[in-house]
């Protein structure tokens, strides 16, 4: 049986911090200067106010911008090598966006394909989504275009849906489920309520005004791939910037660097960037060592290599790089005016 | 006004491709969001009608002259002009190879500024119609109207030069610099205790990701080969702590030393709201008072950091 | 920040190999004493120094930086001195205005027979350093408590 509630909105406070005594709770905030999600510190909800997408994408949580792989010391003893503890501590994302959740599952693929990145997946196991539908999609937006859509679940724990004076949160994993049965004094939903969410849903979808043909997609990029012409015209405004791809919610590319430390080093992962120029660079060669290489790259690996690998476009519409880019360089349109 | 300039700017565009003056054309383009443009860069002539001029046109588009092979006609505002001149200075482009169409700019609006004042986002907004100086924007029935210099861009608040002074063909009429308004985030900036200041940037330079929008948009940022791209010896760790973030920017910002023209656009693409700005003008400021050097002023004058005096910066020295 | 009575300032020396190492050398030879808190680098030229050796070297932890080379006018290169004094001077204006205490980073002309300047220059820098303080600036974490009596 499923488990609808409603929230009303004057406590959705009250309720982030009955969470924070079991989770540590993430939410929308602009408090380090820029949109992200951060760790909920009491007090009003304020963020429903403004909040229509971060800047930074959620996936920051489990696949940090920066994190310690180990550390390695020398010492009278002889060499040691440690590791950080293990990190299961339980962390609820309120707030998620359904293409940013979408986003997360896409990037499961890779990491938990064959060999499972012990770092990511530690947290993404222990990691509850609490997911809220987009009643206000951005004119960036193209979720529907990639089978996703503002009120989708895929991923998610529980989903909310924003009904005016409340939220309507809608079980829909058993983790979720569990979860809006412990929290104490949540109403059920009324069938209003439900009609309310419904109408709000179909409106939200019909927002959505930009949109990719994605049929047959990877079988045109793979005809085009030899069309220099068409890639150099495409990447010629591209700078070559690492915007698009460092915040991307689906990107996962990583680097890694060992870091000297006064008795010994670090070896730390930073996310990386496939637009850079070093980013394939190796002694002998740089296989892509032109810009436009790299554009066709990107555009490439997220809706043709990934499709062949995992039947699945590496995109979820969440438009923040054609938000974000500062020359307006627009995958939609690239895709849109694709040679045959 | 703008519209006639826009024609005119078609036909010129169109007049020296079409005879094989030019092997392409640089200017800006309606984007794909609204009050947003973006980077036109073709050889073909019909593609010229997309050309614009409005007040969203905010890119340095001088960025896009190193390397190009033949001739280039390149939209310019009065800072991209310096710009082109910085880059004339460091040899970067022959004069001769760039047919600069300069188009005299009364400023160029922050949809950020906007955005903050109504409370709305961009794609929220109807329509942002600017008539001298005053700016009108249209949200549903809402009309709101501003004052220019509350919705400008910072460096368009200072600017001193307007009209490109290094052109072809100058489209539109010259535009006279106005008094200067007073740098309120600098100003705040020099008022705190150094240690505060220090500690500022080192909060600013957290939230950096190492995107390098900020040095992929510089004119000025030429090299073929970054300091940051060294692994022999490595000079900052490719990971994002904000030392390293805070000590790129700082090299950064030496580096340009006298070619950085105040242009803004560090600051602009910067995805997370660092105020670059803050650090490069102080760079700028520091060369004009140290050498009375105006970056990008006089094609003729070689690079900042190649000449000398006889006698000079003398009281740094023991 | 309390620093410990046995906190002795770590600085580096970057000299130019035709004026400013040899007075160096110099003032070793005179038996002049000078304290083993600098370390000196041997540069070709003054010249050499790129404003990001001296930003490294702070980074890395480094008390203070001296670059030394030859007199305005006498470079062993014609022209390298005069692009180190443009380069150093915005490097130091630069470095003053982000909160820096400009007395970390000096510069000075020290030339081949100018070994007794040469001691006198390391041993300002040093007290200089010793009155400032260790190097904070990119240490990790913790906000520094605000001086006030700067």
């Amino acid at each position: 049986m499923s488990i609808i509630k409603k929230i009303a909105k004057k406590d959705l406070g009250k309720l982030l911090d009955e969470w924070s005594r079991d989770f540590t709770v993430f939410s929308p905030s602009k408090a380090s200067g820029i949109a992200r999600m951060e760790v909920w510190q009491g007090g009003e909800a304020s963020f429903l106010d403004w909040y229509r997408n971060t800047v930074i994408p959620p996936k920051d949580i489990v696949l940090p911008l920066l994190e310690e792989m180990f550390s390695f010391s020398k010492s009278e003893e002889g060499y040691k090598l440690e590791t950080p503890p293990a990190d299961d501590s339980k962390r609820l994302i309120f707030g998620i966006r359904p293409c940013d959740a979408r986003a997360l599952s896409i990037i499961d693929m890779t990491y938990g394909d064959g060999y499972q990145d012990n770092y990511y997946m530690q947290r993404r196991n222990n990691t509850l989504l609490v997911g809220l539908g987009c009643t206000n999609p951005y004119d960036s937006c193209f979720c529907t275009a990639l089978g996703g859509n503002p009120h989708d679940t895929t991923t998610m724990d529980v989903m909310l849906t924003d009904i005016g004076d409340g939220l309507l949160a809608e079980a829909v994993s058993q983790t979720g489920k569990e979860l809006l049965q412990k929290t104490a004094e949540l109403k059920a939903a009324t069938e209003e309520d439900r009609t309310k969410a419904e109408n709000v849903k179909q409106a939200a979808e019909k927002k959505i005004s930009r949109n990719i043909e994605t049929e047959g997609i990877a079988e045109k990029l793979r005809a085009c791939f030899e069309d220099k012409e068409f890639w150099q015209q495409t990447a010629a405004k591209c700078v070559g910037c690492g915007i698009c791809t460092l915040l991307c919610p689906t990107c996962y590319c990583f680097d890694i660097s060992d870091e000297k430390t006064e008795d010994g080093g670090v070896r730390v992962r930073s996310l990386d960037s496939c637009s850079f120029s070093v980013y394939t660079k190796m002694p002998m060669e740089n296989p892509r060592s032109e810009k436009w290489q790299r554009v066709r790259n990107r555009v490439c690996h997220k809706y043709e290599y990934y499709p062949m690998l995992f039947d699945t476009i590496a995109c979820t519409g969440c438009g923040r790089c054609i938000r974000l880019c500062p020359v307006n360089w627009d995958i939609t349109q690239t895709l849109n005016s694709l040679p045959g | 006004m703008e519209n006639s300039n826009q024609s005119k700017l078609i036909a010129e565009a169109k007049a020296r491709l079409q005879k094989g003056k030019v092997q392409r054309v640089i200017g800006f383009a309606q984007g794909s969001l609204r009050f947003v443009t973006t980077p036109l860069i073709t050889s073909d002539v019909d593609e010229l009608e997309k050309l614009v001029i409005n007040p969203f046109i905010a890119n340095n588009l001088s960025n896009y002259l190193v390397g190009l092979e033949g001739k280039t006609a390149i939209t310019a505002k009065g800072c991209d002009s310096r710009s082109i001149v910085s880059l004339i200075q460091d040899n970067k482009i022959k004069r001769e190879d760039v047919v600069i169409l300069g188009i005299p700019c009364t400023g160029i609006i922050d949809l950020a500024k906007i955005e903050k004042l109504t409370g709305r986002d961009r794609d929220e907004i109807e329509d942002i119609n600017r008539e001298g100086d005053k700016v009108t924007v249209n949200i549903g029935e809402d009309k709101k109207e501003f004052a220019a210099k509350e919705v400008l861009y910072d460096n368009c608040l200072h600017c001193d030069v307007p009209t490109p002074e290094e052109y072809d063909v100058l489209i539109g009429s010259p535009v006279n610099p106005k008094p200067e308004a007073e740098e309120v985030k600098l100003k705040e900036l020099k008022e705190k205790l150094p240690e505060e200041r220090w500690r500022f940037w080192q909060e600013e330079f957290s939230r950096c990701i190492r995107c390098y929008a900020c040095r992929n948009v510089c004119p000025s940022c030429f090299c073929q080969r970054c300091f940051v791209e060294e692994s022999q010896p490595q000079w900052l760790a490719p990971a994002p702590h904000w030392q390293d973030n805070l000590l790129f920017q700082v090299v950064r910002s030496i580096h340009l030393a006298g070619r950085c023209t105040d242009c803004g656009e560090c600051e602009r693409a910067c995805p997370v709201n660092i105020p670059l700005r803050s650090l490069t003008r102080e760079m700028y400021d520091i060369v004009d008072d140290l050498f009375d050097c105006q970056a990008g002023s006089d094609k003729d004058t070689p690079p900042l950091m190649t000449a000398y005096e006889d006698e000079e910066a003398e009281g740094l020295f023991l | 920040m309390e620093q410990s009575k046995d906190w002795e300032p770590r600085i580096v020396g970057f000299l130019c190999k035709w004026c400013s190492y040899a007075g160096a050398d110099l003032a070793g030879i005179s038996r002049k004493k000078y304290p083993a808190n600098i370390r000196i680098i041997r540069v070709p030229c003054s010249g050499r120094v790129d404003p990001l050796f001296i930003l490294k070297a702070l980074r890395l932890g480094f008390d203070g930086v001296l670059v030394s080379g030859c007199h305005p006018g006498d470079c062993h290169y014609q022209s390298g001195n005069y692009r180190a004094r443009r380069r150093f001077a915005v490097t130091k204006k630069m470095l003053e205005s982000m909160g820096v205490d400009p007395r970390r980073v000096q510069a000075s002309w020290v030339s081949a027979s100018e070994g007794g300047k040469f001691v006198e220059v390391v041993n300002k820098l040093i007290n200089d350093i010793k009155e400032i303080g260790p190097n904070e600036l990119f240490s990790d974490g913790k906000q520094q408590p605000v001086k006030t009596d700067s």
